[in-house]
């Protein structure tokens, strides 16, 4: 019985563990990244894999009743609603932001996929041109 | 927690308050950022990390203290943080909207006055 135990807290002592170093890549992205909407990128990791790892951590060591099943909400919940506060955010940093063309470019599609077409033929021209 | 058998018990006590030092220690980087943010997004995102990692503190006191009712504070909690985020944005944009709006305003009468 000792030994079961003793591996469930290995497990979830893991698992834990995993959910703090996921918030500890957060916090390194956060710092290094120079804008927000790269930030975002990082700080959406920690909501959604760094709690998830933490939450199942902590519902195998508290075993099965009630209150795991309302942690498993918590992550339920988050999993839903971090999306949709990133969306937010995003909106009013895009929005706001009155300097764009220093942080980012913003293009339509059709432009995208004209520039790709265009670079995709120079790739294909460059190798002839190396045998000429 | 580990009761009846030898050892498991501190165990726990020790991985579980390791953790939540470990994440007061991330709570007061996630301030740093919050306060040294140049733009409001990044205090905006900020602050929900902040609320991530006190959710996750929450949960791990539900499971150090084996108090089932902390959990529902954590979900709440989710809530509120939530709540937090779609007010601070819509209220934010509102505001600079309104702003833009009203200088918008300002520079057409002037052109009107200048060309009259």
């Amino acid at each position: 019985m000792a030994a079961i135990e003793w591996i469930r807290f290995g497990i979830g002592g893991l698992f834990l563990l995993c959910g703090l170093g996921i918030f500890a890549i957060e916090m390194i992205g956060i710092y290094r990244f120079h804008y927000v909407l790269n930030r975002m990128h990082a700080a959406a990791m920690g909501d959604t894999l760094g709690i998830g790892f933490s939450i199942f951590g902590l519902i195998v060591m508290n075993g099965l009743n009630l209150t795991s099943v309302k942690l498993l909400l918590v992550v339920a919940f988050l999993w839903i609603s971090s999306p949709t506060s990133s969306h937010l955010i995003a909106r009013l940093e895009v929005t706001t932001d009155e300097e764009k063309d220093k942080h980012y470019r913003q293009v339509e599609l059709t432009e995208l996929e004209k520039e790709l077409a265009e670079r995709e033929r120079e790739e294909m021209d460059a190798p002839t041109e190396e045998e000429g | 927690m580990g009761e009846g058998i030898p050892g498991l018990s501190q165990a726990y006590q020790i991985l579980l308050t390791a953790a939540l030092i470990f994440l007061a220690v991330m709570l007061v980087l996630c301030l740093i950022r919050a306060i040294i943010g140049p733009r409001v997004a990044d205090r905006i995102v900020a602050v929900n990390m902040m609320g991530t990692m006190i959710m996750v503190m929450i949960g791990i006191l539900t499971v150090m203290l084996q108090e089932g009712y902390l959990a529902d504070i954590c979900l709440i909690y989710a809530m509120i943080s939530f709540l937090a985020v779609i007010v601070l944005t819509k209220v934010y944009m509102g505001v600079y909207l309104e702003k833009k709006d009203a200088e918008a305003g300002k520079k057409k009468e002037a052109g009107k006055d200048g060309s009259d």
